[in-house]
């Protein structure tokens, strides 16, 4: 009877290539939760797309004006609000004012506020300024047509504020083009920088729309190469893609470019300049956080697709 | 008279707020809006498809306007054009951002219609008590919830007397409801569900990522050698050991793991993904185009 | 418990309910997925109405008052005619007049697609001018000495240059003669623009794995040192 016959034990071959699902999905749980336990900072290379973001925010003069056009929501919480951090961070620091607003997800505009909250309050407790809504940063809030919201901001940047409310802090709404943000602002060649934080197909959108400012992206692992096109074409003045990305920033946030001193980082296309950090604040954020736990969860990844070719191989071995 | 350029100086197409006339106008608008929407119901079939292809072909004829005509530069307020060039090109700038305020409107009115058609299933379940139907009263009531506490959250925050609520400590049950209800739960499960993907991968990068053809194996190389350079401590062994060799010698220095992956990147990966780009734009231009023309079967057919 | 433990421990169970499909599709998981669902819908609903058609037409067409009673802007009334056009995409659920549902997106399609030639260029234009970079050397040199000359283009450089250009011309190949071709050149460059191809797959694999790997680590983060060490645990 089939019931009494001895199921064949498996070969090394097969067993290689046979681990059961729950006992991977396990491992990998493990993995990706021991590393956050640990505070480790580990050696880094950043890259140039990275180096060349934070020098172009750094030469941003201090206290003038951009627009932040914020995409992204908690489903890549991971990647994007450590670059949102590191990038309210360095406009905090320099006193930059901006425009917030969402072509992206309904979802994206509360998502934004609250990090902003966040990031204000953490700044704040080491002396930094207090940023106030409508005074500092003004929320236009989000437009479900990106194409001919960019295209407007393009051609009349007031017009696409026109009509919205932002709420100061201490009073009720107010219409957002009273903000000291529009003041003096004519075009959108008044605002230094476009910045996008998206993990969605707006980086596109704004591409393709948006000539009369120059831009720099933020976005999620899986969009670095195509963004990386981008970059090296010179449409995007720079880019920071991923938790590789954010972990480049803090980083630079500690050292600076090309200034001497433990951790240097050194950049031969800003030689003979020197881009400051700021050594002893808070610039770290969940790119250090998460930094190790990826190595392992990559390692093993590796090590699994090494393990299941090894099975295949050794599988045909024997069938010749 | 330009009905896009919305500046406040009285005219036919603007009322002051609360007026009468205001409201006359608005009735009158609507009572023709929905008379027109009536009467295009009687329209012939063999008709409908030439309505449809006019709006479409209409209004992508302003935005191909835009790219062509002149745009004026340093244009003050008062200027008025001189000639019918210059009064073109500033009535297709002053209307730009009332195209955009439509287009948003209307893309508004689809988002609803989205909703719309959820609800419309899953009420349809809940009446007919189909399997499951228990799940579709979860999400409406979800929904309800979401809708009561984030508009009456959105309310109060718009009532000048309630700027305190900026501060939690002055929050009430509405207020709290609504961020429990966003960020506790619709944040962290936006979160939670994408985050998912990740042990599929493993176990798909585990089971089906088999060095089996060239391509395949080609995959696979330059897969390990990116998740490698993504990995800051592999980068600095990889550039010891390179520079324990030699660190003058440029061909050696060229095996560094950063000056491979960034080869590979510059060189190779970036021109394959613009490859397929002027590939998928060659298509992106007739589309627009079939589009625009009412060529293409979803653009235009009635 | 207060306020913040509360939240974070709901967040926490809603996660882990969905987290319960990777064991098998199961009751608990399907509550916490239509919860998703309705409260994601429902949030689209209040932007909807607060960010997009409150702001962006309803006020616009009935204009506001000042605090001192006049008139601060004016009602655009011809707004009133984007209700109708809005409404008649919501003919599409009905048999006999659901090609009025056709003319809203009509709109919205004759909009996108106008923009596309301008689009097109401003997308396409760097790009395809990148692409071209200079294939001759002007110097004997191969590798970059320490101190790279401006303008010069290296032999390492033209060759890397020549790589490229070829990259992106048998990829394109690839794609438009992704049919049969009898021509032997086009055979063995679409063959080669497949085998570049896959270079670029390789590498968007690479960082597709970070990103998700990363919103993995996120959640746990969430989980064990958010919501345990530092809610339950009151460490640092």
């Amino acid at each position: 009877m089939a019931m009494d016959q001895q199921a064949a034990p498996l070969t090394l071959a097969e067993k290689l290539q046979s681990l059961p699902k729950p006992m991977i999905y396990g491992i990998l749980l493990v993995v990706a939760t021991i590393p956050l336990f640990f505070s480790v900072k580990l050696p880094n290379k950043c890259i140039d797309p990275s180096i060349d973001f934070y020098a172009q925010a750094m030469k941003l003069p201090d206290g003038s004006k951009v627009i932040i056009c914020s995409d992204w929501t908690n489903s890549t919480r991971g990647e994007s609000k450590g670059e949102m951090e590191a990038l309210l961070r360095i406009l905090m620091r320099k006193n930059i004012k901006f425009v917030l607003l969402s072509i992206g997800d309904p979802q994206a505009p509360q998502v934004a506020k609250d990090t902003i909250r966040e990031v204000t309050s953490a700044e704040e407790l080491h002396g930094g300024k207090h940023y106030k809504e409508f005074e500092d940063y003004v929320n236009l809030g989000y437009f479900p047509s990106g194409e001919g919201t960019i295209v407007s901001i393009n051609n009349n940047v007031r017009s696409v504020a026109q009509g919205k409310k932002d709420f100061p802090e201490g009073s009720g709404p107010k219409d957002a083009l009273q903000s000291p943000v529009f003041e003096g602002i004519k075009s959108v060649s008044d605002f230094k920088m476009f910045f996008l934080v998206t993990a969605s197909s707006t980086n596109r959108t704004v591409l393709e729309r948006l000539t009369n400012c120059p831009m720099m992206y933020m976005v999620s692992g899986v969009m670095v190469p195509e963004n990386t096109s981008y970059y090296a074409s010179g449409q995007l003045k720079g880019l920071c893609g991923g938790v590789k990305g954010v972990y480049d920033l803090e980083n630079l946030m500690e050292v600076g470019i090309n200034n001497p001193g433990p951790g240097q980082i050194t950049s031969d296309k800003y030689k003979g300049e020197s881009i400051p950090g700021w050594p002893g604040k808070t610039n770290t954020g969940k790119g250090t956080a998460y930094y190790l736990a990826l190595h392992f969860t990559l390692a093993l990844l590796i090590i699994a697709v090494i393990v299941g070719n090894l099975g295949m191989y050794l599988s045909k071995r024997r069938a010749n | 008279m330009n009905l896009f350029l919305q500046v406040d100086p009285k005219s036919f197409w603007n009322a002051p707020h609360g007026s009468t006339e205001l409201t006359v106008k608005l009735f009158a608008a609507f009572i023709i809006g929905i008379g027109i929407a009536v009467g295009l119901t009687f329209i012939p079939a063999q008709l409908r498809k030439w309505v449809v292809r006019f709006v479409t072909f209409g209004a992508g004829l302003f935005y191909v306007l835009f790219w062509i005509f002149p745009r004026p530069i340093s244009r003050a307020p008062t200027d008025a054009p001189r000639g019918a060039i210059e009064g073109m090109s500033f009535w297709i700038a002053d209307s730009q951002p009332v195209i955009m305020t439509l287009t948003n409107v209307i893309a508004g009115f689809m988002i609803g219609l989205g909703i719309y058609s959820l609800l419309r299933v899953h009420f349809s379940k809940i009446a007919k008590q189909q399997r499951d139907w228990a799940f579709s009263a979860v999400l409406v009531i979800s929904m309800l919830l979401m809708v009561t506490l984030g508009y009456a959250d959105f309310l109060q925050r718009q009532d000048p007397a309630n700027f305190g609520l900026a501060d939690q400590k002055n929050w009430g049950l509405v207020n709290y409801g609504k961020d429990l209800l966003f960020d506790g739960l619709l944040q962290n499960m936006d979160a939670g569900m994408f985050s998912i993907v990740a042990f599929y991968i493993m176990s798909a990068a585990y089971r089906a990522f088999r060095a089996r053809s060239i391509e395949a194996t080609i995959l696979l190389v330059t897969a390990l050698i990116v998740m490698l350079s993504l990995m800051g401590v592999v980068e600095f062994m990889w550039s010891g050991a390179i520079d324990s060799i030699s660190k003058d010698n440029g061909l050696i220095q060229s095996f560094k793991l950063s000056a491979i992956s960034g080869w590979l990147k510059g060189t190779i990966q970036t021109p394959a993904i613009r490859g397929i780009d002027f590939g998928v734009g060659i298509g992106l231009l007739a589309m627009g185009l079939r589009l625009w023309l009412s060529l293409e079967k979803t653009g235009g057919e009635a | 418990m207060d306020y913040s433990l509360l939240k974070q421990f709901v967040a926490v169970t809603a996660t882990v309910g969905l987290y319960s499909v990777l064991y098998k599709e199961n009751k608990f998981y399907r509550f916490w997925e239509h919860v998703f669902l309705g409260l994601a819908s429902g949030w689209a609903l209040v932007i909807l109405w607060t960010d997009v058609l409150k702001s962006g037409w309803y006020e616009k067409m009935l204009g506001a008052s000042a605090a001192d009673g006049n008139t601060a802007v004016m009602g655009y009334w011809p707004y009133m005619f984007l209700l109708p056009i809005g409404l008649m995409a919501y003919t599409v659920f009905n048999k006999k007049h659901n090609w009025l549902s056709r003319i809203p997106i009509g709109i919205i399609l004759g909009l996108y697609s106008g923009q596309q030639f301008s689009a097109w260029m401003t997308y396409y234009g760097p790009l395809l001018n990148d692409s071209m970079k200079p294939i001759v050397p002007n110097t004997a040199e191969f590798f970059h000495p320490a101190t790279v000359v401006p303008g010069t283009v290296y032999v390492s450089d033209a060759l890397t240059n020549l790589i490229a250009l070829l990259t992106v011309i048998s990829v394109l190949t690839y794609f438009l003669f992704s049919f049969d071709v009898k021509s032997k050149v086009l055979h063995a460059t679409s063959t080669t623009g497949r085998w570049l191809l896959m270079i670029g797959f390789g590498a968007i694999f690479g960082s597709t794995v970070m990103m998700r790997f990363t919103l993995l680590i996120d959640r746990m983060y969430f989980i064990w040192i958010e919501f345990v060490k530092q809610g339950l645990l009151h460490m640092k």
